[in-house]
Formats: C-alpha cells, structure tokens, sequence
C-alpha cells in the first residue's frame, strides 16, 4: 500500500520518541482535566449537557445569530468581512496587508489560519510572519505543522526544542525549559513591538454584545490584539455563542477540557479598537468571518460537528491518536490534515473533501472515548461512521473511503448469507467442516501478516459443531429441563439491586466561606500572589512590596482609578510613575473592576487612563481591588455591563505560562512573570 | 449463557432464523448491506416476545442505539426497529439490573480482572454490573486492569484496515493483563476475547480471557 496515510501511521509508530512524548501528552492532559473537573461546582455532565444544547441551538439558527452579531460587531467599529472560502480569506488578509504596507505580522494561534494555509500565501509576497505561540514559535522555526489543535509542539521533547532554538536562533544549546522559554520571550517581544498588523483567532464570538473572545495563557494573544495598530480576527462562522450568559458556560468548560485549567490566564474580550483618549488597543480592527464548507456541513449529516469549540480534548482521549500523533493524519495525496485526531478525521472530510480525506475516519477503533471526553459531547463516533457512509452527501452505491473493494465484495457476500437463515448455517457447517478436516489438530489458525489479523494474532479455530447445532439436536440442555435437575439458584435473587455509587464529583469547597478566602487561594493555586489591607494601608504595602522588589519606576493607570492620593504618595516617596506604554518598565499597577472567587482572576477592562498594556507588557502586575468587588462566579463577572462597554477587556488569572514543551509548566511568558493583588478589605 | 440463565430460572429460546445485527457492514459505512441484515434480524425476533439477550456489549448496542440511526429516515421500519431495540439487554445488564441476580455460587481460586469494552461501557453505560457479578465469585481476588477502560485495539475491520495501530493498542492492553497479575481478563464482548486471546495466544501468554458467562458457571 503506498497510500501516504499508511506511510506516516508506519513511521509514526516506530518513532520512540514521538511514542514517549504522546504517552505523557495522554496522561499529564488527562489527569489535569480529571482535576479540573472535580473543582467544579456543578456536575460535569449535567453542565456538557447544557453547552450541547446551547450550541446545538445556535448552529440550528447559525444565519439569526450571525446576522445578530456581524450588526453588532459593525457598531462597535469592527470592519466584518465575509469569506466563502480559503482562497477569499487569504485574499482579505493580503489586501489589508497591502493597504497598510505592512511588512511584520504577528500571529497568535488559530486554527482557521491553518485551515486556509494563510502563512504560506502571507510569505509567498514577501511579509515576514512570525507566529508567537510558544509551541507554533517552535513548529515554524522547523517547518512544520501543528501535531495538536492545542499543544502544537506535542511531538517534541525538550532536546529537540533545545537544537532547534541552536540551530534556527543562534542560541547556546540547553535542555532547560525556563531558559528556552525565556529565550522565545525576548525573541518575541521586538517582534510585538514592530509588528504592522497583528493576526489572531477567536475562541467565541457572541451575538448579543459583538464581543470577540480570545483565550490564551501566554499573554501573545493579548500582545497581538494590542499591539500593533491593525488587528485582524479569522473566525470560522460556526463559532457563535448568543449571548455573555452562554460565554461564561463555556468558558467553564473549554480551559478545562483543553488544558485542564479552571480557566486560561487570560480571558480576551474584543469589542472595538482604541477608543478616544486611549493610548492603546489596535487602532483598526478587522474581522474575517470564514464559511469554507461550514454552511453546506450545517445541513448535513454531519452538523453536529460544527459544536465543535477546538479544544483538543478528543485528541488526547483517543487510543489511536496516541499511537501516531497529529502528522500522522494525511490527505490520499499526502497533503496535511489542518485538524488531526477524531475531530479533524470528520471535519477535514467535511471541510476540505470527503473524497481526499475521508479515509481518516476508517482509522478508528470507534472507542467512544472521544465522545465520552467532549466536552460539548459531540457523537463522534456517530460522525465517523456517517463520513463512512458517504459524508456530507451520502450517495447510494459509492465504496466507503479507504476501504479495498475485496472488503466490500467481503461484505456483500457475508450480507447475502446472513439474510437467510439456511444459506447462513449451512456456511458455519462449511467452515466447521473446514477446520475439522483441514487442521483437525489445531486450536489455533495463524494468518499471514497481509491480511491484517494475522500481524500480531492469532485466530481461534471455529468450532466444528455450532451453537446452533447443538441447540437444535437438543445437545445443549434447554434451560427448563436443566431447571428441573438441578437446584436453581433463583432463591438469591435478592430484590437488592446493586446500588452503584456515581462518583461524587462536587467540589470540597463549601459555599459558606468568604470569598475573599476563596479568591485568594485560587489566585495562589494559580500562582498568584496578594496582600490583603485596609486602604489607608495601601500606600505603605505598596512601597513596601516596589522596595523589596528594587523598583524605582512603573507604569500605571489614572490616579481616578485608585484610592484618593494613592499615586501622590508614591510619587512623593520617590517612585517614577509613567502613564505611557514604556517596555522597558518593570512593573504595572491597574485598578480592576471585579474579581471571580472561583478561579482567582480580576477582571479588567480598557479605557481613557486605563491602558491595556500596564497590565501586559511590565514583568510584574500590580492590582488593587476592592473585597467588595469579588464576585462568586465566572457568570456574574462577565456579565457586568462595564465589561462588555468597554473598547476591550481581560480577565488575568496569574502570571502568564505555558505548557508547550514536553507539557511542563513554566511561569512567565510573553505577559508577566508575577501578578499581585492588593485587595482592600475595609468597606 | 444459557446455563447460567438457567441457574437464575430463565426460560431461554434461540430463533434459529438469527444471523448477524449487522454492524461490520454498518461500521464499515455500507448502509444498504446493514439495513438488509438488520430488516432481517427485525423480522426474526419479531415474532418472539420477552427480552432479547446478547452475549456481547457491542452487538446490543448496536440493535439497541444503531437501528435508530439506520432506520432514521424510513418510517416503515422505524418503529419495529425502536420496539426491538427496547427489548435488547446485554447480559449482564440484564442479570444485575432486570432480574437482580448478583449472585452465581460461583467459585474460581485465583485472580482474576476486568477489561471493559468500549461499546458496553460507553453506548450502553453498563460500568458496574458485570464487577458486582465478578465480586461474587467465591475463593477469587478480582484485581484492577490499569487503564481498564482503553480499548483493546478490535474496533471491527479497523483491526484488518489498520493492523499496525489495532496491534499497537493491543499489546498496551496485554501489557496492562500482565501487570495487574491475573490469569483470566473477563469482558463482555466476544469481539475483545477473540481479539486479545488472538494477541495473548501469539505471544505464548500464560493469560486468557473468558467470557463473563464463563467464569459465573465455574462452581462446584
């Protein structure tokens, strides 16, 4: 067989050190979620229920709530283009490229930009792009596509990263993670900073505020969406969510389903760009709604694969995306599959053509543990067996893909005996004959290798008698007359069934503590750290924690968005206060409008005298806020009206991390290195 | 099976008509073929009253969950299709939640564990019966599989179409049988027993794996 498929499954397979790297992708993410999932309030199941019921909902009424959210989009200053498919994308990206005569364009991860190939087309005129994603940073410097929806670099161990960053960069040779990680940091940043146009994804839109949603953890996606003066958003047009109610559901379930997180460090919600009297945000932002097959996916067997919110999850569930990994998963003409694991074996053939990729579907052993891991719980195993039937438009009479025609006549055949039943027994009697005389001595048969069964097992000699045959000569005791022999047992049928325990999955956290003890230990779960004081306090605690840190100057926000006579007083006390974007500043003190008890993040939005960058660019992120602001849950946060009329917004949960080599935690990426929240507790 | 049902007082009747449900054609994407299987599986059991027993998790879930999707858009065969899938248990569901008989005076000295097969556990949500019926076994330590809950690599024609990735899973699983110490891997599906006693027997394993029913018959 020289079909690609096969070729990169063979080589995947003998290649120990993608075997070792897979095995620790599969069971770190599994055990992270497994933890992730018990830290939630409500039951996981019943929550997954709901998100597949809120976007099985708005994928059913897809054009109502684009229409909804493209107007709203548009009158918060968004400039909405639509693009049918790849081709037209590229084309929209190329011309804004062309009007703005950019030359650097920073790109944070999206998987719509790798559906249209859209590096190759930005290269191929002359534009450098730099993606900025730890993992993506480190897949483009060896040429190379994602291995992962989530964790590009999946295939790789830190030696490899370590030569590669040699290599391509210049860089003395190590295998420490913090150091390359520190090193991708400095690399990074000139580029940020010189970048004409900034490239990301979107992990949601929502049709009620126009709000685009961006998560990442590093901090690059809120550098390319802040940065440079143009930003441009690529959205598949599947990725709607009604309103900021529903976003927060979601965004209990992706993170933690994704990266096994409660939530991502940073939470990015989009609405217009730089507003009067702000001195940053993109001054332009464009947004590109991508359909490429998802309109003709919506009305087809296959629709409840645009539920779909990419987080990877199924990938790291499947038995055999662990044994041949993302590159693994080829076109028949070896082309790459944007989308690897069970999800892209059926949106690649829905996407991009069921006649050059739906072969992947047969690579499945229909586990169900894909569906069993979604966590909008996607049939998936449903959707396989529908791109084997036909895909989007199942024709009758046409062979399944990837399937040799001796395996169809196979079946016909074994269709025609098994719809009759004396065809049917009298081919078992032919095989029971078969075995008594051709190998009257063996138990076992041993096929040769080719015929697949044979590579590594063993097939049981059929009986020479069958059940059947036994049942009918009456050989096999019929029940009754066994009953009447021997004693029955029916005595013990108890009545007590079996009551089985379902795992008590809520959280240990009981309601009744204050929430200031719970946002504080969640924000030191995620690496955070605070002090806690009164606000005539504040002043002192802040001097005291900027001395201890050997910090003479920093960035802030207004002195109206802090404690009266805050900034007066450190100024007095000798400390520089700069209200520009300064990158060479080392820390940042911003104000906050709220804080989420459950996953210790403070939310933040954009505005005259609060810029953006005070709480990105510094290596630490000073935060005041008030007890009195810190909200219970996630949904009572990104539900607050400031949040969703402000230019932009994030919500900061920690310092900045990755996971992107060898899926080892390192604090500290392209957003600070230390976030510390001076929370007042007097009223 | 059969004697086991009996020791519970189950009257048991086979329609000699039966064949194949028709998954390998249905999970090979050949529609036609399985509605043809499936039509005339529908017509034997029609005729036939009480609840249909299959031996083998993946089977029942086919009758029971793909009929409907088979049938989906053919309203002439949809209902008999959904009043056979409502009559379909597999065996142990059947013992531990129909009939409530946990318990077969059964005995085995030895170890033995449990592999779970993906179509009983995550189409029909059987998790827990068949280990109730396993702790009842007398003189016998039903020890853990590690990663008991993996599939063993069969998955139908994906263990021919692709033998490379279906025996790489395979020898995970049998590595997993080694560790957890047992001599026999109980399941549920006669497809994973053909399956890793096809692996175990090629690699000259001391290991076997039975069938549910046949360790729930072993008494004195």
């Amino acid at each position: 067989m020289n079909n690609p498929f096969y070729t990169r499954i063979r080589a995947a397979l003998k290649d120990s050190r993608l075997q070792n790297a897979l095995d620790a992708n599969a069971s770190r993410r599994l055990l992270a979620k497994q933890q992730a999932i018990s830290s939630l309030e409500e039951d996981w199941e019943i929550l997954r229920q709901r998100a597949h019921q809120l976007r099985y909902q708005t994928i059913t009424k897809l054009d109502e709530y684009l229409d909804k959210f493209i107007k709203k989009t548009q009158e918060n200053g968004l400039i909405v283009h639509r693009a049918e498919n790849a081709q037209e994308a590229v084309e929209i990206v190329l011309e804004i490229a062309r009007t703005h005569k950019a030359k650097v364009i920073a790109k944070a991860k999206s998987m719509v930009s790798e559906e249209i190939e859209l590096n190759s087309a930005l290269e191929a005129v002359g534009l450098r792009v730099v993606e900025t994603d730890l993992g993506e940073f480190i897949i483009q410097l060896r040429k190379e596509h994602p291995a992962h929806i989530i964790t590009p670099a999946v295939h790789l161990d830190r030696n490899q990263v370590g030569k590669t960053f040699q290599e391509k960069l210049g860089l003395p040779f190590t295998e420490d993670i913090p150091t390359m990680t520190a090193a991708a940091r400095s690399e990074l940043r000139q580029v940020f900073i010189e970048a004409d146009i900034g490239i990301s994804g979107v992990n949601f839109g929502v049709a009620e505020t126009g709000t685009l949603c961006v998560v990442t953890n590093e901090g690059n996606g809120r550098m390319v969406t802040t940065l440079p003066p143009v930003h441009i958003a690529l959205m598949g047009l599947e990725r709607l969510v009604p309103s900021m109610k529903d976003l927060a559901l979601m965004l209990n379930l992706l993170p933690r389903a994704a990266t096994g997180q409660k939530i991502s460090v940073y939470t990015s919600l989009i609405h217009a760009p730089r507003g009067e009297g702000e001195i940053d945000g993109a001054q332009e932002r464009h947004l590109i709604i991508l359909d490429n097959g998802r309109k003709a996916v919506q009305n087809s067997p296959l629709k409840e694969a645009l539920l779909c919110i990419r987080c990877g999850s199924c990938l790291n569930a499947c038995p055999v995306f662990r044994e041949i990994g993302g590159h693994a998963y080829v076109s028949l003409k070896g082309k790459h599959s944007p989308y690897p694991g069970p999800i892209g074996s059926v949106i690649s053939p829905g996407l991009l053509g069921q006649k050059e990729f739906g072969h992947l579907a047969q690579a499945s052993s229909l586990c169900g543990a894909c569906k069993e891991a979604c966590p909008v719980d996607i049939d998936l195993p449903k959707l396989l067996l529908r791109i084997r039937a036909g895909g989007i438009k199942p024709k009758k009479g046409t062979r399944p893909p990837g399937i040799p025609l001796v395996v169809t006549w196979g079946l016909r055949m074994f269709t025609w005996l098994a719809t009759d039943e004396c065809r049917f027994s009298a081919a078992q009697k032919m095989v029971g004959l078969f075995s008594r005389f051709a190998t009257p001595k063996k138990l076992w048969w041993r096929f040769p290798a080719i015929t697949g069964w044979g590579l590594s097992r063993d097939f049981p000699v059929p009986a020479t008698r069958t059940f059947r045959q036994l049942w009918v000569s009456g050989e096999i005791k019929k029940p009754l007359e066994i009953q009447s022999e021997t004693e029955s047992i029916s005595g013990v049928r108890s009545g007590d069934k079996a009551e089985f325990k379902t795992a008590d999955i809520r959280s240990d956290l009981s309601d009744n503590q204050p929430l200031v003890d719970r946002f504080t230990r969640e924000l030191e779960e995620i690496n955070g750290t605070y002090t806690l004081c009164d606000q005539s306090k504040l002043a002192k605690k802040l001097l005291t924690f900027l001395r201890e840190h050997e910090i003479r100057s920093i960035m802030a926000w207004d002195q109206e968005h802090f404690p009266d006579g805050l900034l007066e007083v450190l100024a007095k006390e000798g400390i520089d206060i700069s209200y520009k974007m300064d990158p060479s500043l080392i820390a940042g003190l911003t104000g906050g409008l709220a804080s989420c008890a459950s996953t210790g993040s403070i939310a933040i939005p954009a505005g005259r005298g609060k810029p953006l960058t005070a709480s990105l660019l510094p290596e630490i992120h000073l935060i005041v806020i008030k007890a009195s602001q810190i909200y219970a849950d996630l949904k009572s946060v990104i539900t607050l009206p400031e949040l969703h009329s402000a230019t932009s917004a994030v919500l900061v949960s920690g310092p900045s991390r990755t996971a992107d080599i060898e899926m080892t935690l390192t604090v500290g990426v392209h957003g600070p290195r230390q976030v510390h929240v001076f929370c007042l507790i007097d009223q | 099976m059969v004697r086991v049902l009996s020791k519970a007082g189950v009257r048991v009747e086979f329609p000699s008509g039966q064949t194949c449900c028709g998954q390998p054609a249905f999970n090979a994407g050949m529609r036609v073929q399985a509605r043809q299987m499936a039509k005339h599986t529908i017509d034997v059991f029609e005729s036939t009253s009480g609840a249909i027993l299959i031996p083998s998790g993946s089977c029942a879930a086919m009758v029971r969950h793909s009929y409907l999707e088979l049938f989906a858009d053919d309203p002439d065969w949809l209902p008999s299709a959904k009043k056979l899938s409502e009559r379909v248990y597999e065996f142990s569901e059947y013992l531990v939640d129909v009939i409530g008989v946990t318990d077969f005076q059964a005995s085995y000295p030895g170890q033995i564990t449990y592999h779970a097969s993906c179509h009983l556990l995550r189409e029909l949500g059987v998790r827990e019966q068949p280990r109730v019926l396993l702790s009842n076994v007398r003189d016998c330590e039903l020890v853990e599989l590690p990663q008991a809950e993996d599939c063993c690599g069969f998955g139908g024609l994906f263990s021919v179409e692709h033998p490379e990735i279906s025996s790489a899973m395979l020898e995970r699983k049998i590595a997993n049988i080694e560790a957890s110490g047992a001599d026999f891997v109980i399941s549920c599906d006669a497809s994973c027993i053909t399956n890793i006693n096809g692996g175990l027997h090629r690699l000259g394993k001391r290991q076997q794996a039975l069938h549910l029913a046949q360790i729930l018959e072993k008494y004195e």
